[in-house]
């Protein structure tokens, strides 16, 4: 899933400074997963908010609403009839679905409340992980399922460097090194053979954005178009 | 199951499976096997290893009690409601009381069964204490186990008679012991002063008997000339082949005291199973100390584990001989029937999950502290299993989650009326008190006429892991001027963790407080027990008078 954490509140306060009515918008899917924008979040961020305002002469108000998914307009088009009455939105939900707020509600300004961090895996309640880097050419079948782009410092495909260093990576000794990591899933399998192997670098010129079409609905993007 | 989207307040209707699964072939899961039959249910009887061949010496079991526990074994062997499983591991349970479904993994074959309620019964294991005294085992120099042992063979004791060995035991050096092996050695002690011309030697440290007929035993052996030597420390103690040797220093006489037993019979201490903490996490109960399966909480009455229709007997939950571990058998055979009963049950629902909400993060199947939850393409609450405590409300991060009896939407209400209602001159404090606890000690404090804060407002919570880290703030935003969040003592929660979320929640405010630019003095949390209507008094007074000084 998608990982994201709280801005800090000043830095929240001061993008929302001078917009007297403000709706906080959570996001039922991977940030509620990861205890950062879902329902909860937005009442605990709302209270936080009043409770700032409340010194204020002329203090902000402040709604609430969830939907499923802001990466979706049907779920967005959910809160079309109350959006009119407010000046601001906060968005709770990931990089992606604070634009698509943005993109569907064009003539209302649209503020991030979270920075989106990783995709990344549940290690248990509040902890998570960083797993993949989306980088578009998935060789985790060579490296025994761990990945050198996001594990690794450096991104190798081919890897160690010459910083590997007693199973710890140059950086950092609390940070295992990626490619030792590699080996050893690698060896346990009797799989040593793929190390050895030259992984074809990844075409970095991929990182521009990106649409995707699954090759079944190509007809049906042109019939829309 | 319960699938409503909606709250509901109906009664729910459950059938279950009324086998019931015991875990541990010795002689108290063979005793549970046979005394849960008796009571109309199946048993499925999962020895764990090769525990039907066990050593009974071990345990407090008198020698005149073998003969039963034999018969005891042949009666569950041709008991057709028993079926006895091969020798296997646990390896997965998943299911809620009731409704259990059991993997027994055994040789290469995997064994699933359905069970209402599991039993876990486990033994105690021994670990010779020999080498803290420097002692390498020999003929002569014996653990406990094996000294019984050579009692309890005719041959072997007539050959102690015959010579009329001198014995000394070593107890309370190694480890801090317990009655139940100060009780094991008394009994081996009694028995070879009663042989003539043998004698025995304690070099004791503290003697433990505190359990019934324990003192007189240990007295009876003193009339029949046993000599206890009460040591601050081990003493000097020399093996060489034949020659033992034992020394101390006497204080009073202030001279080396050595003498020369025949046979030295060192000490062990009683252990938990090692199969114990696979079975926990299997079973997702929470280990005690020592690895035994049940932690230290004035809630776990005899036999419960945190999870309902898993219960915990004899060794399993603690160090524990023959008689208690039959008592714990008897009190589980109650409360089996209590939960079972004839298979069917009618219960009301204390929460229930909006399966519209529900994002399925597994945050309440990870925080549940009874293992209540569970989940299909949502989760789902077992009403059997659940206790109410709300934890799982407050950590949901979709609000999806709502208590019967207190729901978000009536809490917030009950927030807003707190934070409402004035009091000339007095700071408004809204606190949340858990009802098992800070709650009766508020309204006891009230009735003893002590004298509280004008502006105090008590809001009721089944346990302080309801209180919500919204419902904090919401107060505030309501107008109090300080918020109390009142828990049970650590070890005292009936929910294990309440208390302990509730903390993590204030420290979480503490931080966001912060952030805000507000003092810290709005908030507190403290723990109570029921009858601290004193202390209860004092932490409300002692929060007025701060936020009521920064009023001014």
């Amino acid at each position: 899933m998608i990982v994201a954490e709280r801005k800090p509140f000043d830095e929240i306060k001061e993008l929302i400074h001078g917009y007297k009515k403000v709706l906080v918008v959570g996001c039922g899917t991977c940030v509620a997963v990861c205890l950062t924008g879902g329902e909860k979040e937005v009442s605990v961020l709302s209270a936080e908010l009043k409770l700032s305002n409340k010194t204020e002469s002329a203090p902000a108000t402040f709604g609430e609403a969830t939907v499923q998914r802001q990466c979706d307009f049907e779920f967005l088009d959910e809160i079309k009839d109350i959006v009119g009455e407010y000046d601001a939105l906060l968005s709770m939900a990931c990089g992606a679905g604070i634009q698509f707020l943005a993109e569907r509600y064009p003539e209302i300004p649209v503020f991030p409340a979270v920075n989106t961090t990783f995709i990344g895996v549940n290690k248990d309640v509040g902890w998570y992980e960083e797993r993949c880097k989306a980088c578009g050419t998935c060789v985790l079948g060579m490296t025994g399922g761990i990945c050198p782009v996001t594990m690794c410092a450096k991104s190798l495909f081919n890897g160690p460097c010459g910083g590997t260093n007693h199973e710890s990576c140059e950086i950092n000794s609390d940070q295992p090194c990626a490619w030792h990591m590699i080996y050893t899933r690698l060896a346990k399998q009797g799989r040593l053979d793929n190390i050895i192997k030259i992984c074809p670098a990844n075409d970095w010129r991929n990182q521009k954005p990106q649409t995707l079409v699954q090759p079944g609905y190509e007809e049906r993007k042109a019939s829309a178009e | 199951m319960n699938t409503n989207t909606k709250l509901q307040t109906d009664m729910e209707k459950i059938d279950m499976a009324t086998d019931i699964a015991v875990i541990g072939g010795g002689y108290i899961g063979l005793k549970a096997a046979s005394r849960i039959s008796e009571s109309g249910y199946n048993v499925i009887l999962a020895p764990q290893h090769n525990d039907t061949d066990l050593n009974f010496s071990i345990l407090d079991v008198p020698l005149t009690e073998m003969d039963r526990i034999k018969a005891l074994e042949t009666e569950v062997a041709n008991n057709t409601n028993v079926e006895i499983l091969p020798m296997s591991t646990l390896v997965e349970a998943k299911g809620v009381p009731g409704d259990f479904t059991l993997k027994f993994v055994s040789a290469d074959t995997v064994l699933e069964k359905k069970a209402g309620a599991v039993v876990v019964a486990t033994d105690t294991a021994v670990n010779p204490l020999n080498h803290i005294y420097g002692l390498n085992p020999a003929p002569n120099v014996v653990s406990l186990s094996e000294f019984e042992n050579l009692l309890a063979s005719e041959e072997t004791k007539k050959e102690i008679q015959n010579n009329e060995k001198t014995v000394a035991f070593l107890v309370g050096f190694a480890h801090e012991g317990s009655p139940l092996l100060m009780k094991r050695v008394l009994n081996s002690v009694s028995e070879l002063v009663g042989m003539d011309g043998c004698s025995a030697y304690v070099y004791v440290n503290n003697i433990k008997v505190a359990d019934d007929g324990l003192e007189r035993l240990y007295k009876q052996c003193r009339d029949n000339g046993t000599i206890y030597f009460k040591l601050q420390k081990a003493p000097t103690i020399i093996q060489e082949n034949e020659n033992l040797s034992v020394t101390f220093h006497d204080p009073v006489i202030r001279n080396d005291i050595e003498l020369n037993p025949d046979i030295i019979v060192y000490e062990e201490s009683l252990i938990a199973d090692k199969t114990n903490l696979s079975l926990a996490e299997t079973l997702r109960i929470d280990p005690g100390p020592m690895g035994f399966l049940q932690k230290e909480n004035v809630h776990r009455l005899p036999v419960n584990s945190n999870r309902e229709g898993i219960f915990v007997v004899g060794s399993a939950r603690d160090v524990q001989g023959l008689s208690k571990s039959w008592i714990d058998v008897d009190n589980m055979v109650l409360r089996v029937k209590q939960l079972i009963g004839d298979g069917t049950k009618s219960i009301s629902t204390k929460a229930v999950v909006d399966r519209e909400k529900c994002t399925i993060c597994l945050t309440c199947y990870r925080c549940c502290p009874h293992g209540a939850i569970s989940w299909d393409d949502k989760a789902i609450i077992s009403s059997l299993a659940c206790q109410g405590c709300g934890i799982c409300a407050s950590e949901c991060p979709m609000e999806a989650i709502q208590l019967i009896d207190f729901t978000d939407a009536e809490m917030t209400e009950r927030i807003k009326e707190a934070a409402a209602v004035e009091a000339p001159n007095a700071p408004k404090i809204v606190a949340f008190c858990c009802q098992n606890s800070a709650y009766e000690a508020g309204m006891a404090a009230k009735a003893f006429n002590y004298e509280l804060p004008a502006g105090l407002q008590l809001i009721k919570v089944p346990c302080a892991g309801k209180v919500d880290i919204h419902y904090i703030l919401d107060a505030l935003v309501e107008g109090a001027d300080g918020v109390l969040v009142l828990a049970c003592h650590h070890g005292n929660c009936k929910s294990e963790s309440g208390n302990t979320y509730a903390q993590w929640r204030i420290n979480d405010a503490y931080r966001k407080l912060a952030q805000i630019g507000i003092e810290k003095d709005c908030l507190e949390f403290a723990t109570l027990a029921s009858n601290m209507a004193n202390d209860f008094a004092r932490i409300v007074i002692d929060m007025e008078k701060r936020i009521g000084q920064k009023k001014d």
